[in-house]
Parts: structure tokens; sequence; C-alpha cells
């Protein structure tokens, strides 16, 4: 059966295909993953250059609310603030902070101690609010230039 | 490497290409329901192209066990006996149904196969976002099995090569229903849109590869519904399109979880996604409860009213 014989060789194990073809094969993969890494960049280009995102307009109090009731439908939120640019809202729901904010064309939620959350450093016109979660380290929150700083403000002032 | 006669997934990675232009071309032409975000797009790309460095290192451990196997098998099965491929198309989707469900259920194989999920879209590039450490974590084994029955490892990688082909055109919002009896029998992209939901009502269903009868034969299947949209992506979005984040941040975490509480580890690694020793976290079961008490009130609550 020397076509089955074929098919069960190992063949980039085999010494003497090793020998007889080994540098053919590296170079085969090197050339695959050449024209594959390529192509995901002529994809991914495309895909950018195509425009067709979803559509997602800055948030406000409403819409903010309105994720944040699809996300985490148990959580009573009681008053919100939104970011500057609209990418970013804040919430707060008894002891617990809900942190909502934009990634590409959707968004991520995550909850912290509300007191961690209003902690979150100033700096300048930004705020960066830390996580303990490794699939979502970190939110930044613009603030708008000269306005009050709130829900941070309370804090720092 | 095991020489293959044919070999499906190289074979079919120019239409891969193509359909995702297509797929493009008619969500930005012809206003079909398609949406692509540049960096998910990428970060999928990468993912796909990550997969095959992985195989490629992985490659040399599994043919040799495979062959290893192999010449210990019970049965002489030949690849030229067409009722041997049947037989084979059978039980190689019946083993991916488990493997599959298995890795939603059991968070040390989510952790891998979370990156197929992670992504808040639903097109062409989310078949191709592939796992980087699926191999690393023995999903090929069960097909061992297979092996000792008798099946040539040469027919076993076609077969999943087969697969794996047949599930990329299911990744995609631009076609809605397929015929109702093709709907019954086979994996569509309805059915995988549900499987990819994060929906409380959708969670944890359709882990089909194929053939959609294994859910309905085993409880896991859920139809798609107008009333409630799919909403893609994980339970917990991810924060950003790093991606390292993007591969490894599940494991990182149960790294962090097994640092913290050790006496735990076995529940860290292969309890369900989301579970806690004291029981804080939500797992899929905890949240579709919450979900069904909800309903339940709100059922409830007009005729309290009356």
């Amino acid at each position: 059966m020397p076509q089955d014989r074929r098919i069960l060789t190992p063949v980039s194990t085999s010494p003497s295909f090793r020998a007889e073809w080994g540098d053919a094969l590296d170079q085969a993969y090197i050339i695959q993953f050449a024209v594959s890494a390529v192509a995901i960049v002529v994809l991914a280009s495309v895909a950018a250059l195509a425009r067709i995102p979803r559509k997602v307009a800055p948030l406000n109090e409403a819409s903010a609310r309105a994720v944040i009731a699809d996300e985490l439908p148990d959580t009573k939120v009681e008053r919100v603030w939104v970011d500057a640019a609209g990418r970013a809202a804040v919430a707060k729901s008894g002891a617990e902070g809900v942190v909502l904010f934009r990634v590409g064309d959707g968004f991520a939620v995550r909850s912290a101690p509300w007191s961690e959350v209003v902690q979150a450093p100033v700096k300048g016109e930004g705020v960066v609010i830390r996580f303990r979660d490794p699939a979502a380290p970190a939110a930044r929150f613009q603030l708008a230039p000269g306005a009050n700083r709130a829900p941070f403000a309370e804090v720092a002032a | 490497m095991i020489d293959l006669p044919f070999d499906p997934i190289r074979t079919a990675i120019p239409l891969f290409i193509a359909l995702v232009l297509l797929e493009i071309a008619a969500g930005k032409w012809f206003r079909a329901k398609v949406v692509y975000e540049g960096r998910d797009a990428w970060t999928s790309l990468l993912l796909g192209l990550g997969n095959t460095i992985q195989t490629a290192l992985m490659l040399g451990i599994i043919a040799t066990t495979m062959l290893w196997v192999y010449s210990h098998h019970i049965f002489e099965i030949r690849m030229t006996w067409w009722w041997a491929w049947v037989v084979l198309f059978f039980a190689d989707d019946f083993i991916f149904y488990w493997v599959h469900r298995t890795s939603h259920e059991r968070r040390i194989w989510w952790a891998s196969h979370v990156n197929h999920h992670s992504s808040q879209h639903f097109n062409l590039t989310t078949a191709l976002r592939q796992p980087l450490t699926q191999l690393v974590v023995g999903q090929w084994v069960p097909w061992l099995f297979l092996i000792w029955m008798g099946f040539p490892p040469a027919m076993i990688v076609i077969q999943n090569g087969v697969s794996l082909v047949y599930q990329f055109w299911i990744h995609t919002e631009a076609i809605k229903k397929m015929p109702r009896w093709f709907e019954a029998v086979m994996n569509t992209p309805s059915h995988h849109r549900v499987h990819h939901a994060r929906n409380p009502r959708y969670l944890d269903a359709n882990y089909a590869g194929i053939l959609i009868i294994w859910d309905r034969m085993f409880g896991t299947f859920i139809e798609e519904r107008e009333d409630d949209p799919v909403r893609y992506g994980i339970v917990k979005n991810l924060g950003g399109f790093n991606i390292l984040r993007v591969a490894f941040h599940e494991w990182i975490g149960i790294f962090q979880d097994i640092a913290r509480s050790p006496k735990h580890a076995l529940g860290w690694l292969f309890g369900p996604p989301g579970w806690s020793p004291d029981g804080s976290r939500e797992t899929s079961a905890t949240i579709k409860a919450k979900w069904r008490a909800r309903v339940k009130r709100e059922a409830a609550a007009p005729i309290a009213a009356e």
C-alpha cells in the first residue's frame, strides 16, 4: 500500500525527508506565512476603508442609562455623568460605580466600588479609571475644559 | 506534518479572502446587513495568523501522537472506502460538538476559546478569529479515539479541515435564514449568530459544527428570535484591541485567581467560566436564572397591577 504509507508518514519528522526537503519546507512555510500576512493587511485595510461600522452617536445621559440597563439590568442607577467627548460615562448605584466606555463602535462596561471611581486621579482634562480586570484594565473619562469636575471633583476638591 | 493528499483549509484560503471582500462589498454597496470595524477586523485576522503559528509549533507533537496511536489501531479502515467517510463525517461532527461544548462550559478550555467570541461583531473575519492555545490545552486529543478505532490520521485531518471550512460561511449577518429543511438539519448563519450572542436568552447554545442535530438531541438548541436581536461578544466585553490582552486575558485571570486562592485551583481551572468559591461572580447559569426571574417578574407585573 504505497499510497497509505505516504499518507501515514509524518514527513516533517522523517530524517531522510528533512535532509532532502527540510529547507524547502521551511521556505514554503515562510512564504505561506508572508503571503498570509500581506493578505491580512489588505483585508484589514479594505475593512477599515469601507467605513461600514455600527453607527454610534456620542453618549448622553439617556443613552448611557440605556446601555447600562442593557448590560446590568438589575442595577438601579442614581446619577450619571457623561464625559466631554461622549465616549464614556460614570454612574452611581449605591456604593457601586458603573463605568461604560467606547471600544471601537461598541461599549464595554465595568463596575467598581464608587469610592475607587471618584478617587481616580484627575490629570489635566482626563481621568483614568482603573479596574482589577485583565480584559479591561482601564477606562478614560474626558473632562470638559474648565467645567465642573464632578463626580471626580468631589474628592479632588 | 502528515502528508495530505488534499488539504481543505489551504485549498479554501483564496475562497476565504474572496468571500470577506464580497461581504464587505455587499455591506458597502448592496445594503446587506454587514458591519465591519477596522481594528476589530485587524484583531480577528491577526489571531487567525497567530493560530497558524500555534499549529506549526504543535504539529510535530500532534502528528507523532496520532501516528503512535494509529500504530495500535483496532480496525482496518481504508481511505478509499466511501462508507468510512460517511461514518467519519458523523463521528467527527459529534466529537466537535462535545469538544466545543466543553470549551464553553469549563474555564480552562474557555480561556482558549474565548478569543473566538470576544469580537462585538459577527462577520467573516470573526470566523478567522481563532484561539492561540487550543492545541496547547489538548483540544485535539478526543479525535485520537477515532484514530485508535482505525481511521487513518490523514482522514481525521482532512475531515477536520472540511468542518472548519464549512464553519467559515456561517459567520455572517448578511444571510438571514436558509430554507427550512436546511435550518432543521445543518448549522446555519442564524443558528451560529445565536451561538455568538451575549443576550442571556442565548447563552451556551448551538455548539454545532456542521450538523445542528446534536444541539437538538442534547437540549442546547435555541432558535434566533426577531424580538430579541442578537448582541455579539462576551458577557463582559473587552476594553480594547491590544492583541495580547485579547488573546490571553482569561489565562491571566485564571493565574491571578489561582495565585490569590491556590486551594481552589481545580475550581478555577475546571469550573464553569465565572465560577468562584463564594459564588460572588456570575456564570452563564446564574445570568440565565436572573434573566428568567426578571422575565417572570415583568410578565407578572401587569397582572399584579390589576
